[in-house]
């Protein structure tokens, strides 16, 4: 009974102290394409995500309603670093829908010409401002009414004291400055007052954005890990369909426990006192069941410890990835390739920076006690017969697509300009003729060649499931199950190989050659794939580019099956990671191949573009769009062989 | 019609030269060289031939070609007329007879097993083989070939074989600089010098979207065909979404959202 009184007492005065307008809510998702566009189109950098951004905590007065409630003291504002323009999942701050969607618009064209500089917070504001007026002139009106708006809902100066008073008054008097004279003229910032040129010093300016400035130790971070045996990633083996893409702040800490490994701090200002830190290892937390992303959400900033080299074997085993043990691990087949990686910050191929080593799936020793895989090759044809018979089917139609072949001596239609030349040459008593001209066309099946390449994602990532009831891995076997059948049935040579990657070493899981026959052991290597490890795309591309080159093929394409985003333990993440894989594709491109990337990452259409093109990729969401997915991709890229 | 004659026009057409690349041509075509163009599509390939053959007095004869053309298309064929048979030479043929400039428009489109019969026309024999009537074309000093193709074309799988393409001068296009492109619209619409202002200012807007959001950018024609609906009396925002917005995309989320940045950029 106490419980749901004190259920409904919140909700009451939650809602008697909001101040939002929640029936002209407009959310992030609803204008997020427009948001991207206009974001990149103002001369954003095109590898900036767009991400709904968490509470922080923020200034300004609070009316006694509010204190009773516990509102106004934190709120999604809207920020921007090197890789993130975090902004709030929802906007209900003024009244009118239109007025809150163009708050978005605006945000993204301001976020475009925001550059962090020392001058503070409300200067880079202000110019940045002035800059996207400049750039989107069509925003002025908009602006202006956003502006107006705006004010009207800012604590009246007068009711402040002190510093509070004086941040106000600046705040306003550059908001208002930024509309006079239509934002044509430059305005200078208004003089602060010391020590209070943060945002969360007043009320918060829904029309500005704060720049982060980019983590200092971050560069140290890399540098260490790069010959350390850090692992930042913890194992990741959650079950949950939910993504969860929160914007989240976060720092780096060392971590000053001796206990072992990865070890979350978090800031419990809400609970205990505004500055103390309380260790909590977020590693080893006892309730299983707990969801992390909202216990993240409730923290102002996340802090990430980073192990330190020299640590104990046993807080290796712990959170490293569990490498199998080389007798229990693949058949390493042959050397090794080394390959290049694309270096961004100073824009050139670094040599023989991983390698490549093929491996070879190794049957599990048939010693009768083990039980038959549930999923085997047998099984998974039964359980694809359709799909596979379809897509097979579909493909087959493609390679009967006639055309016409002319200037034969018999066949269906007869051509008239043949006709014609040979009726000329008739009457012409000096030139042979003979008894068949040839002077008829036919339909024929046209000779194609085209070799494809398969590269398959298979790292831990893709063990997440990808709906209620397939995980990533599940839908690529399947997809490559189906594909193998499908190319086997036309007869096109191809070659399937997974990839996963430890650091530099990349690991290429040979399932079919090109030399090979789509038979029961291929299929069976490709029912036994499991994800381990890591995603180094690019490496594994170059690889891919690599084997295609060999073949004499006209026309190559190098299908990518992915799940998601290129990362691995040193710096190959974020920024880095794109960059190099972009890299890689471009190179494919220039070797005259055709890469393509079917991903059944929901979140692709963030970044994929940027890799693949426009047009260099597909989305698969269900299983059963797999058939059609996978044809309209084979049938898109093979149209133009003839 | 696939392909378009122009004797000699009596005015010269507009062209805004980017670099050098009048002067290159006119030293390509006193060399006997052929011309290779290559740039994104829209970018004014087309009207610098049309631009250059007419400084240079040349009749232009311009072929579109696409993935049916043959050779007997470009070169000739015979006709039955009155009973009998006549030969017709195609464009390329008599381009070489006259002493044209033979301007083949996206060449890439064309069947590989086309562009072979340009092999011994581009390179320093200059003759055109024309197999049915036994004749061997030697073209004379005024004949010039230039292809065009879009190397950023989305076709992957096509492209220009290299023997092909070694034997060519290769001018490279690209959408012109601001300025100029500025002045292209106004001279090409009778735009104002504001309303060309803020187009160039979308298009470099809209064309930081390429690759990413957008296959292909948007065009300087379609910025003049934009500018001349609205010196027309068409609304400005009407206008940009007829000729830009949808022109550069089917889907309609990505409509909407370049709807956004030409309100952005555009609204009164």
């Amino acid at each position: 009974m106490e419980e749901w009184v004190g259920a409904r007492w919140h909700r009451f005065i939650w809602r008697a102290a909001d101040v939002s307008f929640p029936k002209a809510t407009v959310r992030l998702e609803d204008v997020q394409r427009a948001v991207q566009m206009l974001f990149r189109a103002g001369g954003g950098d095109p590898l900036v995500r767009v991400a709904p951004a968490t509470a922080q905590k923020i200034g300004g007065p609070r009316n006694w309603l509010q204190k009773v409630a516990g509102q106004g003291e934190r709120a999604a504002l809207s920020t921007l670093d090197e890789q993130t323009l975090a902004l709030p999942p929802s906007i209900a701050v003024f009244a009118d829908t239109a007025l809150n969607r163009d708050l978005y618009l605006w945000l993204a064209a301001q976020g475009a010409c925001h550059v962090a500089t020392s001058a503070g917070w409300l200067a880079d504001n202000l110019s940045a401002t002035q800059r996207a007026l400049q750039r989107f002139p069509g925003l002025r009106a908009r602006y202006a009414r956003l502006v107006n708006a705006h004010l009207a809902q800012r604590p009246p100066a007068a009711r402040l004291q002190g510093t509070a008073r004086a941040l106000e008054q600046a705040v306003q008097a550059a908001l208002q400055a930024s509309i006079a004279d239509g934002g044509e003229s430059a305005v200078s910032a208004p003089p602060l007052p010391s020590g209070g040129a943060q945002p969360a010093a007043v009320a918060p300016v829904w029309l500005w954005l704060q720049a982060l400035a980019p983590d200092p130790n971050a560069a140290n971070f890399i540098a260490e890990s790069d010959d350390s045996t850090a692992a930042r990633q913890p194992k990741d083996n959650e079950s949950h369909v939910k993504q969860d893409n929160k914007r989240r702040r976060a720092q780096r800490t060392e971590d000053t426990t001796s206990k072992d490994g990865l070890v979350m701090f978090f800031r419990a200002e809400s609970i205990l006192s505004w500055s103390e830190f309380v260790r909590v290892n977020r590693t080893g937390d006892d309730e299983d069941n707990q969801d992390y992303s909202q216990v993240a959400d409730d923290m102002e900033q996340l802090h990430l410890a980073h192990r330190k080299p020299g640590e104990t074997l046993a807080a290796r085993i712990k959170f490293d990835l569990d490498l199998p043990s080389a007798s229990a691990d693949d058949l390493p087949v042959g050397e090794g390739v080394p390959l290049p990686e694309w270096d961004e910050k100073s824009a050139r191929l670094v040599p023989n920076r991983c390698r490549a080593q093929r491996l070879r799936h190794r049957p599990p020793p048939d010693d009768g006690a083990q039980a038959p895989s549930t999923d085997g090759a047998a099984a998974m044809a039964q359980r694809l017969k359709r799909t596979s018979r379809q897509v097979r089917r579909r493909f087959e139609a493609l390679r009967a697509a006639p055309r016409w072949q002319h200037g034969l001596a018999d066949g269906e239609e007869l051509n008239l300009d043949a006709w014609v030349r040979h009726q000329v040459d008739r009457r012409d008593a000096r030139q042979p003729h003979g008894e068949s001209p040839p002077i008829f066309s036919r339909r024929v099946r046209s000779e194609r060649s085209l070799a494809t390449l398969m590269l398959a994602d298979l790292s831990l990532s893709t063990d997440a499931y990808a709906t209620p009831q397939a995980r990533v891995i599940d839908l690529v076997r399947d997809s490559l199950f189906v594909f193998g059948n499908a190319l086997d049935g036309v007869g096109d040579p191809f070659e399937m190989l997974g990839f996963s990657s430890v650091r530099r070493a990349v690991r290429i899981h040979e399932l079919k050659r090109f030399s090979e026959p789509w038979n029961d052991a291929a299929r069976e290597r490709v029912a036994a794939i499991k994800p381990g490890f890591y995603t180094r795309m690019g490496a594994a591309i170059r690889y891919g580019v690599q084997r295609l080159d060999e073949r004499p093929e006209r026309q190559r394409l190098l299908l990518i099956l992915s799940d998601g985003k290129p990362n691995d333990l040193d710096h190959y993440e974020g920024r880095h990671g794109l960059e190099d894989t972009r890299h890689a594709v471009f190179e494919a491109r220039q070797a005259g191949l055709v890469p393509f990337c079917v991903t059944i990452d929901e979140q692709a259409h963030q970044y994929l573009p940027r890799l693949f093109g426009a047009q260099g990729f597909a989305l698969v969401h269900r299983p059963d769009q797999l058939a059609r997915a996978l044809t309209q991709v084979y049938i898109r890229l093979t149209a133009a062989v003839r | 019609m696939y392909r378009t004659e122009t004797h000699s026009a009596p005015a010269i057409p507009f062209y805004a030269e980017q670099g050098d690349e009048c002067r290159l041509f006119e030293h390509a075509f006193e060399q006997r060289l052929p011309a290779l163009l290559k740039g994104p599509t829209g970018c004014g390939k087309t009207r610098f031939v049309e631009h250059m053959a007419a400084r240079l007095g040349r009749p232009l004869i311009t072929v579109s070609c696409h993935d049916d053309l043959t050779a007997a298309d470009l070169v000739g064929r015979y006709l039955i007329g009155d009973g009998n048979t006549v030969w017709n030479d195609g464009p390329l043929a008599r381009a070489v007879r006259t002493g044209a400039i033979c301007y083949l428009d996206e060449v890439v489109e064309a069947r590989k097993d086309t562009t072979v019969v340009l092999h011994p026309l581009a390179d320093d024999r200059r003759q055109l083989p024309i197999e049915r009537t036994g004749e061997l074309l030697q073209a004379p000093p005024e004949f010039m070939l230039v292809v065009s193709y879009n190397p950023g074309y989305q076709n992957l799988l096509k492209n220009l074989k290299p023997s092909t393409r070694q034997r060519f001068v290769a001018l490279v296009f690209d959408y012109p600089a601001p300025e100029i492109e500025r002045r292209i619209i106004v001279a090409e619409s009778g735009a104002d010098e504001r309303l060309a202002t803020r187009l160039v200012k979308l298009a470099s807007a809209l064309r930081r979207l390429t690759d990413q959001d957008l296959e292909e950018t948007v065009s300087t024609r379609l910025l003049v065909v934009a500018a001349r609906l609205i010196v027309s009396g068409l609304p400005e925002l009407t206008a940009c979404r007829a000729a830009i917005v949808d022109a550069l995309t089917d889907d309609a989320d990505t409509a909407e959202a370049l709807n956004e940045v030409v309100l952005a950029a555009f609204e009164q």
